[in-house]
Protein backbone atom coordinates (compact mmCIF):
# COMPACT_ATOMS: atom_id res chain seq x y z
CA UNK A 1 0.00 0.00 0.00
CA UNK A 2 1.87 3.19 -0.66
CA UNK A 3 1.32 6.23 1.20
CA UNK A 4 -1.13 8.08 -0.44
CA UNK A 5 -3.47 5.25 0.03
CA UNK A 6 -3.28 4.90 3.88
CA UNK A 7 -5.95 6.88 6.14
CA UNK A 8 -4.81 9.91 7.85
CA UNK A 9 -3.15 9.30 10.32
CA UNK A 10 -6.00 11.15 12.55
CA UNK A 11 -8.52 8.98 11.53
CA UNK A 12 -6.18 6.33 12.50
CA UNK A 13 -5.99 7.47 16.00
CA UNK A 14 -9.77 8.33 16.74
CA UNK A 15 -10.10 4.53 15.42
CA UNK A 16 -7.67 3.27 18.11
CA UNK A 17 -8.82 5.29 20.99
CA UNK A 18 -12.64 4.52 20.40
CA UNK A 19 -11.23 0.92 20.50
CA UNK A 20 -10.29 1.76 24.02
CA UNK A 21 -13.40 3.91 24.93
CA UNK A 22 -15.10 0.57 24.14
CA UNK A 23 -12.95 -1.41 26.55
CA UNK A 24 -14.00 0.87 29.11
CA UNK A 25 -10.80 3.80 29.15
CA UNK A 26 -11.40 6.67 30.46
CA UNK A 27 -8.12 8.00 29.68
CA UNK A 28 -9.33 7.16 25.79
CA UNK A 29 -12.15 8.91 26.64
CA UNK A 30 -10.20 12.33 27.94
CA UNK A 31 -8.35 12.20 25.29
CA UNK A 32 -11.07 11.75 22.27
CA UNK A 33 -12.93 14.49 24.27
CA UNK A 34 -10.15 16.80 24.19
CA UNK A 35 -9.25 16.77 20.47
CA UNK A 36 -12.96 17.38 19.08
CA UNK A 37 -14.84 18.92 21.68
CA UNK A 38 -13.66 22.72 20.49
CA UNK A 39 -14.64 21.99 16.82
CA UNK A 40 -18.04 20.26 17.88
CA UNK A 41 -18.30 23.37 20.29
CA UNK A 42 -17.96 25.69 17.52
CA UNK A 43 -20.86 24.16 15.57
CA UNK A 44 -23.53 23.60 18.24
CA UNK A 45 -22.88 27.49 18.68
CA UNK A 46 -23.47 28.75 15.12
CA UNK A 47 -26.30 26.49 14.98
CA UNK A 48 -28.22 27.10 18.85
CA UNK A 49 -26.49 30.91 18.97
CA UNK A 50 -25.86 29.96 22.33
CA UNK A 51 -22.41 28.74 24.45
CA UNK A 52 -24.05 27.35 27.44
CA UNK A 53 -26.38 25.51 25.03
CA UNK A 54 -23.63 24.62 22.70
CA UNK A 55 -21.82 22.84 25.28
CA UNK A 56 -24.72 20.95 27.20
CA UNK A 57 -24.94 19.36 23.93
CA UNK A 58 -21.46 18.75 23.34
CA UNK A 59 -21.56 16.80 26.30
CA UNK A 60 -24.61 14.41 25.77
CA UNK A 61 -22.82 14.07 22.10
CA UNK A 62 -20.20 12.36 23.96
CA UNK A 63 -22.28 10.65 26.11
CA UNK A 64 -24.03 9.22 23.00
CA UNK A 65 -20.79 8.28 21.53
CA UNK A 66 -19.25 6.37 24.64
CA UNK A 67 -22.94 4.43 25.06
CA UNK A 68 -22.46 3.59 21.12
CA UNK A 69 -18.81 2.76 21.46
CA UNK A 70 -19.43 -0.76 22.02
CA UNK A 71 -20.93 -0.98 19.05
CA UNK A 72 -19.09 1.71 16.68
CA UNK A 73 -17.91 0.57 13.33
CA UNK A 74 -15.37 2.91 11.78
CA UNK A 75 -16.64 2.93 8.05
CA UNK A 76 -17.15 7.11 8.33
CA UNK A 77 -14.66 9.56 10.39
CA UNK A 78 -15.28 9.75 13.60
CA UNK A 79 -15.54 13.73 12.81
CA UNK A 80 -18.74 12.99 10.90
CA UNK A 81 -20.23 10.47 13.12
CA UNK A 82 -19.95 13.46 15.90
CA UNK A 83 -21.33 15.84 14.00
CA UNK A 84 -24.38 13.90 12.95
CA UNK A 85 -25.13 12.87 16.74
CA UNK A 86 -24.68 16.97 17.35
CA UNK A 87 -27.36 17.82 14.20
CA UNK A 88 -29.76 15.11 15.43
CA UNK A 89 -29.35 16.83 18.95
CA UNK A 90 -29.79 20.31 17.39
CA UNK A 91 -32.74 18.94 15.53
CA UNK A 92 -34.20 17.73 19.05
CA UNK A 93 -33.48 21.21 20.70
CA UNK A 94 -35.78 22.98 18.40
CA UNK A 95 -38.48 20.73 18.76
CA UNK A 96 -37.94 21.24 22.46
CA UNK A 97 -38.18 25.01 22.13
CA UNK A 98 -41.09 24.99 19.72
CA UNK A 99 -38.93 26.89 17.23
CA UNK A 100 -35.57 27.80 15.71
CA UNK A 101 -33.31 29.55 17.37
CA UNK A 102 -33.06 32.64 15.45
CA UNK A 103 -30.82 36.84 15.80
CA UNK A 104 -32.63 39.44 14.30
CA UNK A 105 -30.23 40.90 11.95
CA UNK A 106 -31.50 44.18 12.71
CA UNK A 107 -30.07 44.16 16.29
CA UNK A 108 -26.68 43.82 14.68
CA UNK A 109 -25.21 47.31 16.06
CA UNK A 110 -24.79 50.27 13.50
CA UNK A 111 -21.36 50.70 11.92
CA UNK A 112 -21.45 54.23 11.63
CA UNK A 113 -22.61 54.88 15.47
CA UNK A 114 -18.52 52.93 15.85
CA UNK A 115 -15.24 53.79 15.51
CA UNK A 116 -13.87 53.41 12.02
CA UNK A 117 -10.92 51.54 13.23
CA UNK A 118 -10.32 48.94 10.92
CA UNK A 119 -10.64 45.77 13.23
CA UNK A 120 -13.94 46.47 14.86
CA UNK A 121 -15.31 47.07 11.41
CA UNK A 122 -14.08 43.64 10.86
CA UNK A 123 -16.03 42.57 14.08
CA UNK A 124 -19.20 44.17 12.89
CA UNK A 125 -18.67 42.46 9.51
CA UNK A 126 -18.51 38.78 11.26
CA UNK A 127 -21.27 39.84 13.50
CA UNK A 128 -23.45 40.50 10.62
CA UNK A 129 -22.85 37.37 8.90
CA UNK A 130 -23.06 35.23 11.61
CA UNK A 131 -26.29 36.64 12.89
CA UNK A 132 -27.32 36.42 8.84
CA UNK A 133 -26.13 32.36 8.75
CA UNK A 134 -28.72 32.36 11.96
CA UNK A 135 -31.42 33.60 9.67
CA UNK A 136 -30.89 30.84 7.18
CA UNK A 137 -33.98 27.68 7.05
CA UNK A 138 -32.41 24.76 9.29
CA UNK A 139 -31.16 23.01 6.38
CA UNK A 140 -29.35 25.66 4.65
CA UNK A 141 -27.80 26.90 7.42
CA UNK A 142 -26.72 23.44 8.47
CA UNK A 143 -25.21 22.71 5.41
CA UNK A 144 -23.32 26.25 5.14
CA UNK A 145 -22.24 25.50 8.47
CA UNK A 146 -20.65 22.21 7.41
CA UNK A 147 -19.30 23.44 3.76
CA UNK A 148 -17.85 26.58 5.39
CA UNK A 149 -16.91 26.31 9.04
CA UNK A 150 -16.17 22.91 9.53
CA UNK A 151 -14.56 22.43 5.87
CA UNK A 152 -16.45 18.89 5.24
CA UNK A 153 -16.83 17.74 1.60
CA UNK A 154 -20.15 17.49 0.31
CA UNK A 155 -20.48 13.37 0.74
CA UNK A 156 -20.04 13.65 4.32
CA UNK A 157 -22.58 16.81 4.50
CA UNK A 158 -24.76 14.38 3.18
CA UNK A 159 -24.28 11.61 5.52
CA UNK A 160 -24.54 13.99 7.97
CA UNK A 161 -28.05 15.57 7.19
CA UNK A 162 -29.10 12.46 5.61
CA UNK A 163 -29.77 13.62 2.50
CA UNK A 164 -28.44 13.14 -0.99
CA UNK A 165 -25.63 15.59 -2.33
CA UNK A 166 -27.96 17.37 -4.83
CA UNK A 167 -30.17 18.27 -1.93
CA UNK A 168 -27.02 19.63 0.19
CA UNK A 169 -25.64 21.41 -3.13
CA UNK A 170 -28.96 23.04 -3.43
CA UNK A 171 -29.03 24.24 0.17
CA UNK A 172 -25.97 25.41 -0.53
CA UNK A 173 -26.43 27.60 -2.91
CA UNK A 174 -29.89 28.82 -1.42
CA UNK A 175 -28.00 29.83 1.60
CA UNK A 176 -25.43 31.70 -0.32
CA UNK A 177 -28.08 33.96 -2.22
CA UNK A 178 -30.09 34.52 1.11
CA UNK A 179 -26.63 35.59 2.86
CA UNK A 180 -25.86 38.27 0.03
CA UNK A 181 -29.24 39.07 0.43
CA UNK A 182 -29.36 39.56 3.93
CA UNK A 183 -25.76 41.27 3.53
CA UNK A 184 -26.61 43.29 0.22
CA UNK A 185 -25.31 46.54 1.96
CA UNK A 186 -22.21 45.21 2.61
CA UNK A 187 -21.79 43.77 -0.80
CA UNK A 188 -24.56 45.13 -3.03
CA UNK A 189 -27.19 43.13 -4.84
CA UNK A 190 -26.33 39.37 -5.28
CA UNK B 1 -29.88 51.64 7.99
CA UNK B 2 -26.36 53.26 8.12
CA UNK B 3 -23.96 50.33 6.72
CA UNK B 4 -20.71 50.78 4.16
CA UNK B 5 -21.72 49.82 0.64
CA UNK B 6 -18.42 47.64 1.16
CA UNK B 7 -16.51 45.59 2.97
CA UNK B 8 -13.29 46.56 4.72
CA UNK B 9 -10.13 46.50 2.32
CA UNK B 10 -9.38 42.98 0.66
CA UNK B 11 -12.05 40.96 1.71
CA UNK B 12 -14.76 39.78 -0.21
CA UNK B 13 -17.68 37.53 0.58
CA UNK B 14 -16.20 34.22 0.31
CA UNK B 15 -13.54 35.06 2.81
CA UNK B 16 -15.44 37.06 5.04
CA UNK B 17 -17.86 33.80 5.24
CA UNK B 18 -15.09 31.81 6.26
CA UNK B 19 -13.61 34.18 8.55
CA UNK B 20 -16.97 34.75 10.36
CA UNK B 21 -18.06 31.14 11.26
CA UNK B 22 -14.74 30.00 11.86
CA UNK B 23 -13.85 32.34 14.65
CA UNK B 24 -13.73 30.93 18.08
CA UNK B 25 -14.45 27.29 16.23
CA UNK B 26 -11.29 25.59 17.47
CA UNK B 27 -11.06 27.36 21.05
CA UNK B 28 -10.18 24.72 23.39
CA UNK B 29 -12.90 25.21 26.88
CA UNK B 30 -10.48 24.30 29.97
CA UNK B 31 -11.78 21.39 31.89
CA UNK B 32 -14.45 20.71 29.37
CA UNK B 33 -12.97 17.05 28.66
CA UNK B 34 -13.02 16.12 32.43
CA UNK B 35 -16.54 16.98 32.72
CA UNK B 36 -17.36 15.49 30.09
CA UNK B 37 -15.58 12.34 31.29
CA UNK B 38 -17.24 12.68 34.92
CA UNK B 39 -20.79 13.03 33.01
CA UNK B 40 -19.84 9.93 31.17
CA UNK B 41 -19.27 8.09 34.19
CA UNK B 42 -22.62 9.28 35.98
CA UNK B 43 -24.27 8.01 32.97
CA UNK B 44 -22.44 4.52 32.75
CA UNK B 45 -23.82 4.00 36.44
CA UNK B 46 -26.92 5.22 35.99
CA UNK B 47 -27.53 3.21 33.16
CA UNK B 48 -25.97 -0.10 35.52
CA UNK B 49 -28.45 0.66 38.05
CA UNK B 50 -31.75 1.02 35.69
CA UNK B 51 -30.57 -2.59 34.36
CA UNK B 52 -29.93 -3.45 37.67
CA UNK B 53 -33.90 -2.47 38.35
CA UNK B 54 -35.16 -3.74 35.64
CA UNK B 55 -33.74 -6.89 36.23
CA UNK B 56 -35.07 -7.19 39.86
CA UNK B 57 -38.43 -5.46 38.72
CA UNK B 58 -38.91 -8.38 35.96
CA UNK B 59 -37.70 -10.81 38.31
CA UNK B 60 -40.32 -10.02 40.93
CA UNK B 61 -42.97 -9.89 38.25
CA UNK B 62 -42.05 -12.96 37.62
CA UNK B 63 -42.31 -14.78 41.00
CA UNK B 64 -45.55 -12.58 41.64
CA UNK B 65 -47.26 -14.25 38.39
CA UNK B 66 -45.61 -17.97 39.41
CA UNK B 67 -47.53 -17.39 42.82
CA UNK B 68 -50.93 -16.20 41.56
CA UNK B 69 -50.65 -18.65 38.42
CA UNK B 70 -50.11 -21.58 41.03
CA UNK B 71 -53.20 -20.33 43.40
CA UNK B 72 -55.67 -19.64 40.38
CA UNK B 73 -54.45 -23.34 39.71
CA UNK B 74 -55.48 -25.08 43.14
CA UNK B 75 -58.54 -23.19 42.82
CA UNK B 76 -59.38 -23.74 39.50
CA UNK B 77 -58.78 -27.71 40.67
CA UNK B 78 -60.71 -27.50 43.13
CA UNK B 79 -63.66 -25.76 41.69
CA UNK B 80 -63.16 -28.39 38.62
CA UNK B 81 -63.79 -31.08 41.79
CA UNK B 82 -67.00 -29.71 42.93
CA UNK B 83 -68.31 -29.66 39.64
CA UNK B 84 -67.46 -33.15 38.50
CA UNK B 85 -68.92 -34.01 42.12
CA UNK B 86 -72.11 -32.24 41.67
CA UNK B 87 -72.74 -34.15 38.54
CA UNK B 88 -72.28 -37.01 39.59
CA UNK B 89 -75.46 -38.53 39.52
CA UNK B 90 -74.73 -41.67 41.63
CA UNK B 91 -73.23 -39.70 44.28
CA UNK B 92 -76.34 -37.79 44.72
CA UNK B 93 -78.15 -41.07 45.08
CA UNK B 94 -75.89 -42.03 47.26
CA UNK B 95 -76.62 -39.22 49.57
CA UNK B 96 -80.17 -38.93 49.45
CA UNK B 97 -79.95 -42.76 50.51
CA UNK B 98 -77.46 -42.30 53.48
CA UNK B 99 -75.05 -44.77 51.95
CA UNK B 100 -71.39 -44.66 53.35
CA UNK B 101 -68.79 -42.94 51.74
CA UNK B 102 -66.72 -45.53 50.91
CA UNK B 103 -69.38 -46.67 49.18
CA UNK B 104 -69.99 -43.73 46.88
CA UNK B 105 -66.29 -44.36 46.00
CA UNK B 106 -67.38 -47.29 44.11
CA UNK B 107 -70.48 -46.02 42.33
CA UNK B 108 -68.05 -44.87 39.19
CA UNK B 109 -68.07 -47.77 38.18
CA UNK B 110 -70.55 -49.69 39.05
CA UNK B 111 -73.67 -49.54 37.46
CA UNK B 112 -75.83 -47.28 39.29
CA UNK B 113 -79.40 -48.79 38.11
CA UNK B 114 -78.42 -52.64 39.18
CA UNK B 115 -77.20 -51.63 42.58
CA UNK B 116 -80.86 -49.21 43.08
CA UNK B 117 -82.53 -52.49 42.12
CA UNK B 118 -80.31 -54.31 44.38
CA UNK B 119 -81.34 -51.97 47.50
CA UNK B 120 -84.74 -51.95 46.87
CA UNK B 121 -85.01 -55.39 45.95
CA UNK B 122 -85.24 -57.58 49.49
CA UNK B 123 -85.21 -60.81 47.45
CA UNK B 124 -81.42 -60.08 46.06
Amino acid sequence: MSPEELPPPEDEEDKRLMTLVASGDDDALRLLVHRHHARLVGYLRAEVGSQATAEELAMEVFIRLHRAAGRWRPEAKLTTYLIHIARNLVLNEWRRRGRKPTTALESAPEPGDLSHDSARRVGELDEAFRQAVALLPPEQRTAILLLVQQEMPYEDIAAVMEAPVSSVKTWIHRARTRLRELLKDYYGPA
Amino acid sequence: MNRPMHPPDGHDFDQDLARALAAGKDLPIPGFAERAVLAVRADRRRRTLLRWGSGLTTAAACLLAAFVLQGRGDDALAQRAHALAASDESRQLNDILGLVDELSLLTPVVDRHSVVEALINPEL
